[in-house]
Order: C-alpha cells, then structure tokens, then sequence
C-alpha cells in the first residue's frame, strides 16, 4: 500500500486521502471526496469540464496529479457559494440559460469565476481568451456569454 | 417576434434542473456509484474487419479483483442489438466489423484492474480486407460484410419525367456534394450504473433517449422479461442523437446479472469515439434544372451514405434525406435514389437532423448555383418555386397545411443580414481594407419534418394526476439529456393549470414511473406533451374542481385551480386580481389528497400525427427554418468566420423562451461546425481522431457576434398540434447558408464538407496577380 498520504484544503475543508502521488486530482475529488460536481470528458486537458480553483486559479484537474497539489487550496464547484445561496455567477447562469444539458457547466462556472476575479469588467478578447479552454456542446455560447455580461455589470458595481 | 432575452419578457423562466445544475450537485448516471461496486471495461477489437480465430481468458479470469469475463457464450438472450435490425453482435464470436465491435467485458473491483485484466485477453485474428468505400463496397467482388450483403437500405422515389424534362430546361446544374463524419461529441460519454436487485430485478441507470427501446432491447439480450428490467435514462450529459441506441448497457447489464454485484462503467472519450455513431457521410449526386424564368422543372438526386458496420437506424436516415432532398419547392419531375452501404468505419447513425443536414445542404447549394447560372437572386429564385400552404408534402404525401417555408422566406428577405447583401451587391458598403479578407452573405432555408414518419410506430401520451402527498404529478418517458423538455413541461402545466411550480412534480426517464410515450427524439417531445397535456388539463381541473366542490359546498363551476390549491373564481379575473398577500386557495392540492382519498392519474394515449398516406418515411409536420449569415473569409489562413447570423424559424407558439433561444444557438454552432472543421478522419477503417485535441469543435472564440431569431408563431386557423420542436432545426441550414455565403465572398461553390482552408487560401495567388495586374 501507498504511504503517501495528499494533504489539501477543499472548499474550505482539511483533505487527508491515502493516495498514489500521481492520482489524479479529478479523480480525487470524484472517487474519494465524492465531489463528482467536478466532470470528466477528454482527460486531457482540451475541454475544462473538470476545472476547478487552485489557490484561485482555474485549472484543469484532470492535469493535476496529486503531489502537484497538496498543501494547497481546491475549491470545486460545491464550495463556489457561500451560505445557502448562489454564488453571483451561478445566479447569472440559471438566469440567462447559460446551460442546457448542465455537463460543461460546473467548469465552465469556475472559469467564469477566475477570468472575473482577474478582469471583474472583461473586455470580448478577455471573456475570449479566459473561456477558450471550456467547450459547450449545447448552449453555442451565447447563454454563458449573456451571463458573463451579466455577472461583470454585478462584479463592477 | 425577435426572440430574445429582452423580448421574451417575464415568459423567459429559469429551468426546474437549473440549481442542481449550477451547484454542481447534480448526479448525472455516471456520477453514481454504490459501495461493493465493481467497474466494468469492455474489450473492443484491435481490427475494423477480421476473423476472430480464437479467445482466450483464462489469464484474465486469474488477474487480481476479477469478478467476471463475459463472451459471446454468456449472452443468455439474443446476442444483438439495433433499433431497427438487432445486427450488432453484443459481443462477436467469429467476424468483426469495426473497432468498436465487443469481444469481451470485465467487471473488476478497480478500473486499473479491469484494464489489467482486459490486457491478458488473448484474440486471434485473422485480418480481412477493409471496406472503407461504399461506393466501392457495392461492387460485385467487394467482400461481404453482412449475410445479406453490403446494402443496408435503398429509396427509390420519382414523379413525372424528369430525364425529358432536363430536355426543356434552359438551365441545368450537375453537382456532387460530400459531407463529413460529424460527432455529436456531447460531454458526457457513455456510462451508468447496473444494479441486479435482491427482488430479482435489474436496474439499469444509462442514458438513452427511449428508455422503453432499451428495456425492450436488454429484455431481448438478457433473455429476462421486460417487467423485470427497469430503465433509469435522465439526467443526460448531451446526445444530439448519439445515445439513442444501446451503448455500454448490455455489458453492464450482463456482468451485473453474472456477479450478483452493482456494475459502474464509464466511456473514456477513447473509447466513446470507437464504439460511438457518428452522422453518415454522404456523397449526394444533384442534377437539376429549370426553365428561362426560373421555374425547376427537373431534380434529380442520388444518395451514397455510409452506413458504417451496422444497421441501427441508417434505413431510416436515409428515408429522411430522401425525403429533404427535394424541399418546400414545387418541382413537377424528381427522382431520388438513396442507397445506405455498409463499410468498416465505425458505424453511423442518428444525429440531430437526421440525414436533412446533408441533403439540404446539396439542395440548397444547387439552387444558388443555378441563380448563379441564370444570373438571377438565390432568394428570389427559391420563392419563384416555393411551395404554398396546402401543397402535398415532399413525397407527395398528404401533409399539414403550413405557411411556414412562405413565412421564413419572407422573414430572411427582410432580415438586416440580407439587405446588407444587396447594398454589399450595389456597392454601397465599404470592403475591408486588407485584400484577402473578403465578406458575402448567403441564405438557405427548408421544412424539416418531425416525428418518426409514416410506417413507425410513434406512440404519444403521459400522465397527469394528483399523488398521494398533494403534488400534481406529470410523468411522460421523456428523457432530460439537456433540450429542456423539463422546462417546457412546467411552463406548459403553469400556464394550462394556473398552479405554481412547486404544486408540481414531474417524473420522466423512468420505465417503472412513467407511462410509454415514445422517444426523446425527431423534435416530438414538444408536440407530444402538448397534445397530451391539452387532453389532460381539462380532464384533471374537472376532478380537482368537482372534489372542492363538495369540500366547499360551491358549485364546481365558480371553483378553478390556481397556486397551492383550487380557488373560487372571483368575479372578473379569479385570484389573479386578489390580494396576493391574504389570497390563498379555497382548498389546498394537499386537502384535495386527502379529500380524494387515492390518487388520481390520468392517461393519454395517441398516436404522434401521421400522413394517412402510404409513403414510408414521409412525414405530417414539419417545422420551417431559414438562416441568412455574413461570413469573413481570410484567404491568407483560409479560415471562413461567422460574422453574423439570422434565424427564421416558424415552429408555432413559442412555449420556453430560453429553451427555444438556446436550441437555436447551440445547434446552429453545431453546424458551424459541421461546415467548417468537424470531421472524425479515418484511415483504412481505424479512426485518427480520438479526442478533443484533433477532433475540434467550435469554441467560444468561433461563434459570430451577431446573433438574431425570429420566431414566427402564427400557425393556420384551428391547427390542432400546437408548438412544434425545434431541436433540430437550429442545426440544419447553416452549413448551406455558409458555404453560399463564402461563394458571394470570394466565387468558390463549396461541394465538400467541412470547407477546405486550403481550397479557400488557394485562390490568393491569383487574386492578388490580377490586383497587380500581371500579364
Ligand atoms: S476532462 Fe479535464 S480538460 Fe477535459
Ligand atoms: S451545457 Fe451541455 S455541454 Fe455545455
């Protein structure tokens, strides 16, 4: 059996999981932390549907392996809120129909979240450039686009 | 109307799934998992075509956490599977037919186990020649891939004489159209979980878009009567088709029933893009021709599909893209002839728009090269010809009287989009400074037929009642894979019944909970809750009113239902005009459960409208759509963007404002995809692109800035149907529209699918010699 034991803070949570240094992070959450809001598609880092916050920026947890990550702060889509209600981004998505069949979203949210965070007012390049790595089969875009907009109109005033 | 966000107003409601959905705390089927489950992987075959000489597991029986190692000797039941035809072996014994093909499957206590174990499998093979070619694949010396031999399905339709009437024509043109081996690519892949029961049942928790299909399907395969098979198909992460026929469910079902144990599998994308269907590549021959005025006299139409190695349901995509290659147009002499042709590569099959993707894009293509020819205007030319409100259907086949096709032409005609073409045409819009970017604006349009069509069975219906702890209950074997058919049904139940949406509880994609109301597919959802809800509402409001009637001691006929509850109609308006904050209901849905006693349910049981004429595969209703787009080609990069986009779409009421504005989006990007770069490459019957890293799809960096649709929701007096779908129609005319567009841009008449970059960059050199003025 492995000795490695992988330390991190999960949405604001101590993680402690007997693991393989070379476990991947999406599987962590997903198998071990029961965390299966963060999704698997390609695997290999061309689709964000497993992106997740580490130390507050998006990555794609599918390329994380556990040695990468330990000690450090995970925040997954279960831990974006704070409280009971939704965090301004989930509220712009449910309102604008920023998803349809749901599968792209928790990821496609997290991106939301860092490229805001970064740009609270994004520029059409910036919005580009921070969503690129997130694909959308179903909504063609334009529902998560309305609901950046929406969202950046909150986060600047 | 312009539908959108704005203009929808207070109709634009967020979606019952959307919470969960944006919480993350959504199980999807492949997110479930049970303690003591085991994982199960199936081995696919290392060739597209050979003979399997022998299998060996005994080495993998022996590997670590092996429960089980199923052949073809454990298939209790039939050893097939196909909606249609049950071809597909569910594991092969002696041929296989493509990379996809099953040979064996495990259940292991780990996934690392299972593939461990799928290593030590031992196959012979014994190569065979690869068909890749259906053309090829139909001549008499090609091997034989089927016992019936290569063709799965031919159509043959004709009316009057067109080989004399290209004789009258003054203009005639011949084409030959390709189109690509799209994916659906939905982000989920394939996956569940199968759990045998201590009754002795088995649970199946997979996505599927007819959940009763599957139970019917396992049924057969397990030899296990369907009673004993309950079928759990929602929420789905994407289909668009792709997971309509059995994938991954007949292993985990199998290795379930063979270890006593729940089984979890989940696709990798490797292996979704191997074993998944994909759309059928078509090679589509057209000559057609029409008179000095633009009238079309003749068409003639041959269809090559490549079916890939099985059936599923080719014959019908086929019938569908037979019927959409002669479109809303009155052409007095047609004949198509259709043939679907088995080969090697992997296996096509049902994909949003169904075979009209393909045909319709050739169609459309003719006619802007024939008012090329004429010199004439492409929208003019298609209204010369369109088709008018109670003209036979494309097959000839009685249809509904429709206005749509004269609607969307009409809407496209007035669209900004287009007049930009003909001020781009006057020369009164400025060009782009930079030489190799060039701008053009193009159009298409069709009526896109939903339903299944005459010849198959369509069931429609579902259920409405009042449960047992005062929940108005909708149950219908939809299945939620995204579309919003939830959505739809809630906003339809509010405003039928008057009640909030926390009176309700709707319950679909479940065999045990649902009654048997068809398919999630051929855009038939909305046209069959509707039909069923329009019989149900009254019949409930009636028991609802009649039970408060007692209660209340009101006359049934002052009571109607409303939120939380039945409610006496205040004269002039009811409770909507009541003080909301002291208003509540004369008798709550809760009292009215118990006041009842036992809950109610109501059935509706039809059949989704049919032509009543003979013609398989010819449809009843059909929804018109039109695109106009402006589009940039760069000729140095070759790359075509999407500037702008304008939608028509006459469906009827529009019932889910944000459903409707989404299927229009997503499935025209689709399209864009399809037009400009989707294409799964095979070589010699082994798919190349496996993952998102060659197989692109479009980003958020592809999609046009512009975006605009018109719903038009006038229907003819005393339709009867209501709302029609429009999850396909937001994918079917765009890829035309584009490559009519790119012809105005630089001359190019696209006839392959997705454009060639380097057919579009080509024409550089040239364009800029004659810039300069070589000699
Ligand atoms: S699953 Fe990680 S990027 Fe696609
Ligand atoms: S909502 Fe389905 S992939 Fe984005």
């Amino acid at each position: 059996m492995s000795e490695y034991i992988w330390r991190a803070t999960v949405n604001g949570r101590k993680a402690e999981i007997a693991a393989d240094p070379s476990d991947k992070l999406a599987a962590l959450l997903r198998d071990d932390l029961g965390l299966t809001g963060t999704k698997i598609s390609c695997e290999l880092g061309r689709c964000g549907a497993c992106m997740v916050l580490l130390d507050g920026k998006a990555v794609n947890s599918c390329l994380v392996m556990a040695y990468q990550c330990s000690g450090k702060a995970i925040t997954t889509i279960e831990g974006l809120a704070e409280g009971e209600g939704l965090h301004p981004v989930q509220q712009a998505f449910l309102e604008e129909g920023g998803f349809q069949c749901g599968y792209c979203t928790s990821g496609m949210i997290v991106a939301v979240k860092a490229l805001l965070d970064e740009h609270p007012s994004p520029s059409a390049e910036q919005i580009k450039e921070g969503l690129s790595g997130n694909l959308c089969r179903c909504t063609g875009y334009g529902g998560i686009l309305r609901a950046v907009n929406s969202c950046a109109k909150i986060y600047t005033s | 109307m312009l539908l959108n966000r704005e203009s929808a107003g207070k109709r634009w409601k967020t979606r019952p799934d959307g919470p969960a959905k944006v919480t993350g705390s959504l199980s999807y089927l492949t997110d479930l998992s049970v303690p003591g489950m085991l994982h199960g992987k199936v081995l696919r075959s290392l060739y597209p075509h050979a003979r399997i000489m022998a299998i060996s597991i005994d080495e993998a029986l022996k590997a670590p956490g092996v429960a089980a190692v199923l052949t073809h000797r454990d298939v209790p039941g039939l050893n097939g599977f196909g909606i249609v035809t049950p071809d597909q072996p569910v594991f092969c014994s002696e041929v296989v037919r493509y990379t996809g093909d099953a040979i064996a499957a495990i259940a292991a206590e780990t996934v690392e186990q299972a593939l461990y174990a799928l290593s030590l499998i031992q196959v012979d093979y014994e190569p065979l020649p690869v068909v890749t070619d259906p053309e090829k694949a139909l001549l008499e010396d090609a091997p034989q891939l089927h016992p019936g031999g290569n063709m799965l399905h031919r159509t043959d339709y004709s009316r009057g004489e067109p080989e004399q009437a290209f004789e009258d024509c003054a203009y005639v043109t011949e084409g030959i159209y390709y189109t690509p081996r799209q994916m659906h690519a939905y982000m989920e892949t394939e996956g569940g979980l199968f759990v045998p029961e201590e009754s002795g049942r088995l649970t199946v928790y997979a996505a599927t878009q007819h959940g009763f299909k599957d139970r019917m399907q396992l049924s057969r395969i397990l030899a296990m009567p369907e009673e004993q098979i309950r079928i759990v198909s929602s929420p789905i992460g994407g289909s668009f088709g792709g997971k309509d026929e059995l994938n991954v469910q007949p292993y985990g079902a199998l290795l379930a029933l063979a270890t006593g144990k729940p089984v979890k599998i989940h696709n990798s994308r490797r292996e979704s893009v191997t074993a998944g269907l994909k759309r059928h590549p078509m090679k589509l021959t057209m000559k057609t021709g029409m008179d000095r005025d633009g009238k079309l006299l003749a068409h003639e139409v041959k269809i090559v599909a490549d079916t890939g190695a099985y059936s599923t349901l080719g014959g019908p995509v086929l019938n569908f893209a037979t019927e959409h290659s002669i479109g809303p147009y009155r052409i007095p002499h047609v004949s198509v002839k259709g043939v679907s042709v088995f080969t090697n590569n992997g296996v096509s099959g049902e994909f949003r728009g169904f075979g009209g993707n393909q045909s319709i894009f050739a169609l459309e293509s003719q006619l802007d090269r024939l008012a090329a020819a004429a010199g004439m205007d492409p929208w003019v030319l298609r209204r010369i010809n369109l088709r008018e409100r109670d003209d036979p259907g494309p097959l000839g086949q009685t249809v509904l009287p429709s206005e749509g096709p004269e609607q969307v032409w009409r809407s496209v005609a007035a669209s900004p989009i287009w007049l930009r073409k003909e001020q781009m045409d006057r020369g009164e819009i400025k060009t782009p400074p930079s030489p190799w970017l060039k701008r053009g604006v193009g159009a298409a349009m069709t009526m896109h037929g939903s339903g299944l069509g005459y010849g198959i069975p369509d069931p429609g219906g579902g259920r409405l009642g009042l449960s047992a702890d005062g929940k108005l209950e909708a149950a219908f074997s939809f299945e939620e894979f995204g579309q919003g058919i939830t959505a739809t049904l809630e906003i339809m139940l509010t405003e039928m019944l008057g009640c909030h949406r926390d009176d309700l509880r709707i319950v679909i994609g479940d065999t045990d909970r649902t009654p048997h109301n068809g398919s999630s597919t051929a855009s038939r959802s909305t046209t069959v809750a509707y039909m069923a809800l329009k019989d149900l509402v009254p019949r409930i409001s009636e028991i609802l009113c009649r039970i408060a009637s007692l209660a209340a001691g009101l006359p049934a006929s002052e009571l109607q239902t409303g939120p939380g509850g039945v409610w006496h109609k205040v004269a002039a308006g009811g409770y909507k005009k009541r003080d909301k904050k002291t208003a509540s209901p004369l008798i709550t849905y809760a009292e009215l459960a118990a006041a009842a006693g036992e809950a109610i349910q109501l059935e509706a049981d039809f059949h989704f409208p049919v032509t009543p004429d003979p013609v398989v595969g010819g449809h009843y209703l059909y929804t018109a759509t039109a695109a106009a787009v402006e589009v940039e080609v760069n000729l140095l990069t070759g790359a075509v963007s999407v500037l702008d986009q304008y939608h028509a779409v006459a469906a009827g009421p529009v019932v889910n404002p944000m459903g409707y504005v989404g299927q229009i989006e997503g499935g025209s990007v689709m399209a864009q995809g399809f037009a400009l770069f989707e294409d799964v490459c095979f070589s010699e019957g082994v798919p190349r692109t496996m993952n998102f890293d060659t197989y692109l799809i479009p980003g958020i960096c592809d999609i046009s800035p512009g975006f605009h649709i018109d719903a038009i929701q006038e229907l003819p007096q005393d339709d009867p149907y209501g709302p029609r779908g429009i999850g396909e129609v937001g994918s079917v005319v765009l890829a035309p529209a584009i490559t009519a567009a790119v012809h105005h841009a630089v001359g190019i008449s696209i006839g392959k699918l997705p454009i060639s970059r380097e057919e579009l960059s080509g024409i550089l050199p040239d364009l800029l010699a004659e810039k300069v003025g070589t000699p």
